[in-house]
Parts: C-alpha cells; structure tokens; sequence
C-alpha cells in the first residue's frame, strides 16, 4: 500500500536532514504505530506519506515514495487526501471552521459527497469518537483533547483507505485516549483501513498495533512486529524511550540466560512467565 | 483582543439572518458612520450598535469591545484637539497650541466615527460562522474560494494569535520582565521583540491551516460543494431595507443639518 524506498529529506533552511535514507514497507491492512523521541523525524515521515512532502515543503527529496502504486512525486497532497485521511499534530491549525459541525462537514463538501449522504456520515464521525453533544460547538470553546477527536472525527468522516494520525491522543486521557485506539482497531479490522498513527505513548501503542518502527535522528532504527522491537528495550532506552518496567525485565532476565519465551508486554504475561520460571 | 472576533453560538433573530445580510448591514452602518456629519447622528448609530449586540445576546461583549477602543479614542481625541486650529480659540496652551472649539467638534466627529464604524464589523463576525460567510462570499457573491479561505483564516486566526500574545507576555511577566510600564515608548520597546516569536508562530499555524486545508480536498472545492443553502427569507428583506434606509438618513441628516 505504502512503499517508501531510501528516502531521504532536509528542509530548505534545516541543516541536518530531517529523514536519513529511510525504507519502509506498509501492506494494505496493515496497523502500524511509528515511535520516537521528539525531533526524530516522525511528523516529517508521515508529511512525505501523505505529499505534503515535497508539495508544500521545498527542500532536497531523495529516494521514493509510492500510495498505492502512485509516486507522491507526480500527484498532489489534495488528490492523494482522497486516498489517505491524515490527522495532523497541531490541533489548532488543523482546524479550519469555527463550530464542530463545519469542520466535519469540510472535507465532505470538498470531496463531493452527496447531499443525503452527508447527514449521516457527519453523525456517524461524531458518535464514533464519542462528541456527539459537541456538535454545535464553537472550536474555541473546546478543550484540548476535544478538539484532538473533532480533528480525527473530520478524517474518519472521509473514510479514507489509509489514516495517518501524528500523535492523536497528546492531549487527551487514558480513557480517552483508549478510545481512540479502540476505535482505530475497530477500524482496521472491520473495514480493513490501513493505519499509521505516531505516538509517544508506547504501552498503548504496543497493546494495539500489530507492528511498530523506531525512530532516531531521521532513521527508522528499528522495526518489525511489537515484541520483536520490545526485545530491545535497552536500545529504546538509550534514545529516550521507557519501556514498561515488565518489558525491561524480561529482557533483562533473557539477558542473563533465562529463557522467558518472548518479550512480556502486561502483567499477565509477566505473572505467568515468572511462575513458569520459578516452577519449571 | 481576545473574544472580540470569535463565533457565539445563538439563535437569536440576526444569527438566523442569512450570512449575507448581516454583512450588509454592517457595512451599510460603517458606511453611514463615514457619510455622516452629524454628532447626534453617530451617537444614534452607537446606541444601534449596542442595540444589535443586546439583541443577539452579546450586549456584554458589545460594551467590552466599546471599553477596548476607550484608549484608542482618548489618544485619537487628543491628538485631533491639540492639532486642528479651526474655528474660535478657546484656550491658549504653550508651545503655539491652540484649543479650539473646531477642534474639538471634530475630535468627537472622529471618535464617534471610529467607534461607530468598527463595533458592526466585530459584532457581525461575533454571530457568524466563518465558514458561512465564507459559503456565502463563494456562492453568492462568486469571490474565488481561495481568497474566501484566506479572508476566513485570517479572522479566525486573530483570538488565536491573542491567545497566543498573552502567552508570551505571560511568560515574560513571570521571567521578571515589567511589561505594565506607563510609559508608552518603553512599552513599545519591550514589547516589539516579543513580536517575533508570535510571527514565526503565526506563520507556522497559518501554514498547518493551509497543509490541513489542503489535505481535506481544498482544491477539489468547487462552487457547489457547499452543503448548507442559504436562504434569503422576509427577516432579510426587512434588514436589507432597514440597512438601506440607515444610510438615507444619514444622507438625509447631513443635508437638512
Ligand atoms: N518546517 C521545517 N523547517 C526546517 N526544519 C524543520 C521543519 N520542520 C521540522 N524540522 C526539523 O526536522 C527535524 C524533524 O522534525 P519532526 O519531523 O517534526 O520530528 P518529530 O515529529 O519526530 O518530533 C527536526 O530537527 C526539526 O527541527
Ligand atoms: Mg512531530
């Protein structure tokens, strides 16, 4: 679905490139969360996915990247949107109406949808972040986090092939924000939607996403399926990301020659790894 | 600045006036304001001006916004009193100035102009949402859409940037920095470099507006994608003439006075 081949990135006036010769491969169906420290590259990864790299951004663009058999070289970010809904991460200027209801309605309008269908694809988005009480809300009257499911409840309406979200729960609660990974698995799996979403929050990340890719410096290093990468909690730690503490102890304990049988990602896994170790 | 430009929701009679209409008779108010030679008259349209903000449920904020332009006006009084010399010298001050009562005539004249031909632009964008008046100006009045977008983010933008000031003065308040200075230059001077920041901000989030924008279908808009309609029904007729007969009289005012 998404073929990124050496790709490589520095804006016009940034110094160091901003993405460093990176492949990747996302298959159609896929669920895959992207990780990093800030700074990493990540907002400009999803940028190149969706064109806004290098349509809107000048700067030196090496390598390839392909949606769905089209180079975002030849084609525009706004033909490319009819393919892949991207949730941006500054809320604020992600908006572009001043009450709930126009925000959704935008990108509609824009893509032709037709009149009678319009209603219930706007109620639809709203009840499935769950702000259907908002919907005459002003958008500066919300708060953060509400704003964040306007913002994923306006692409969502699209019903994109593909969704983007660069790091969609920052402001929002536990709860909340469990939510919105409920709802992006559902999602996947019902409709099959391919999803890529950016997120600090490793521990919700690795209890939802099938396969992950670590970011540093403009590099993917590290990627695979969740457990795979949590083997490494200690090079994740060294650039700045905490592991669950169960992930650093049986990593920990495989190091030193206990055969825990993969990574333990929750405490159950970890109880009864642990009593396994101690019984067998 | 903060909440002078921002939508409040209503159903009041003029939020249920067409976009349009409503922009119309805010202009046609401005635009008495600027014909208008009559201080009674202007001070009629002021009072008009809070009428309209007490009847859509913003009288709070129409006299806020009255308060905000206190300042603006003393200085512009001032200014106008000290330096027009029309007329019979009433005071005579050191350095040559003359107060007169021209001068002062005039003062009021553009003070009360001032107020009465900014406070319908504020209160209109008060009770209308942006993407309407956006709807309208493409569908009705056939501007291009993307410099409706512009006009549209632009007034959008302006709480947000606010907003975004007194972050900054805030957080160099907190940093020691005497901002609340009485005098106006120093102010100024302190001030300005804290501009900066709030422009490099700004361009970033009008930027991100123009990347979601376009990420949304921006350019596949056409003339009919709007959703909505925008009905023109009887309470508009009624505001258009009364808008119209706003100006007359001030025509008319002007000649019989
Ligand atoms: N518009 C820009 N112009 C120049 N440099 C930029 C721009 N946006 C981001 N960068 C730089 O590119 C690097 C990667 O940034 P970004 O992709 O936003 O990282 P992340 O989303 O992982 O925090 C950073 O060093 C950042 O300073
Ligand atoms: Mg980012």
């Amino acid at each position: 679905m998404i073929h990124i081949e050496n790709l490589s990135f520095r804006y016009k006036n940034g110094r160091k490139p901003a993405l460093d010769n990176i492949s990747l491969t996302i298959h159609e169906g896929e669920f895959l969360g992207i990780i990093g420290g800030s700074g990493a590259g990540k907002t400009t990864l999803s940028y190149a996915i969706n064109g806004v790299i290098p349509h809107h951004f000048p700067g030196d663009f090496y390598g390839s990247v392909k949606v769905a058999n089209t180079d975002t070289f030849d084609t525009t970010p706004g033909r490319l949107s009819l393919k892949i809904g991207s949730v941006l991460q500054d809320i604020d200027s992600q908006m572009v109406s001043s009450v709930v209801e126009d925000e959704i309605l935008y990108g509609l309008e824009n893509f032709s949808v037709p009149g009678d269908e319009i209603e219930e694809r706007l109620l639809s988005a709203l009840e499935a972040v769950g702000i259907l009480p908002l919907r005459y809300r002003a958008i500066d009257s919300l708060s953060g986090g509400q704003k964040q499911k306007v913002a994923i409840a306006a692409i969502i309406a699209l019903r994109p092939k593909v969704l983007i979200l660069d790091e969609p729960t920052s402001e929002l609660d536990p709860k909340s924000s469990e939510q919105i990974f409920d709802l992006l698995k559902e999602l996947n799996e019902k409709y099959g939607i391919t999803i890529v979403v950016i997120e600090q929050k490793i521990m919700l990340l690795s209890e939802y996403v099938k396969k992950l890719a670590v970011m540093d410096k403009g590099r993917i290093i590290l990627s695979g399926n969740v457990r795979d990468v949590l083997g490494h909690s200690s090079e994740l730690e060294e650039i700045g990301i905490h592991c669950p503490r169960v992930v650093s102890l049986s990593n920990s304990l495989r190091d030193r020659g206990a055969d825990v049988g993969g990574v333990w990602i929750n405490l159950d896994e970890a109880e009864a790894g642990i009593r396994r170790l101690i019984y067998d | 600045m903060k909440g002078f430009f921002d939508y409040v929701p209503g159903s009041s009679y003029l939020h249920r006036l067409n976009p349009l209409t409503k922009l119309l008779l805010a202009l046609m108010i401005c635009i008495a304001a600027f014909i208008s030679a009559n201080h009674l008259f202007l001070v009629m349209l002021i009072v008009l001006n809070l009428g309209i903000g007490a009847q859509a449920g913003i009288f709070t904020r129409s006299v806020m916004l009255l308060k905000g332009l206190l300042k603006l006006c003393i200085i512009i009084f001032l200014l106008q009193v000290l330096f027009i010399r029309d007329g019979n010298v009433l005071v005579k001050l050191p350095l040559n100035i003359f107060i007169t009562d021209g001068g002062i005539s005039s003062a009021f004249m553009v003070v009360f102009r001032l107020v009465t031909a900014t406070m319908p632009l504020a209160l209109m964008l008060s009770i209308t949402q942006i993407n309407d008046l956006s709807n309208v100006l493409v569908t009705k009045l056939r501007i291009p859409y993307p410099y409706a977008f512009a006009l549209t983010t632009a007034i959008r933008f302006i709480p947000v940037f606010a907003n975004e000031m007194t972050g900054i003065i805030e957080a160099q308040t907190s940093r020691g920095v005497q901002l609340d200075t009485r005098n106006i230059f120093k102010k100024i001077k302190l001030v300005l470099p804290l501009c900066v920041p709030l422009l490099i901000t700004s361009v970033r989030k009008i930027e991100g507006s123009a990347i979601s924008a376009e990420l949304r279908g921006f350019h596949l808009r056409t003339k009919n994608s709007c959703y909505k309609k925008y009905a023109v029904n009887i309470n508009d007729i009624c505001v258009i003439m009364i808008s119209v007969v706003i100006v007359g009289s001030a025509i008319l005012v002007n000649s019989i006075f």
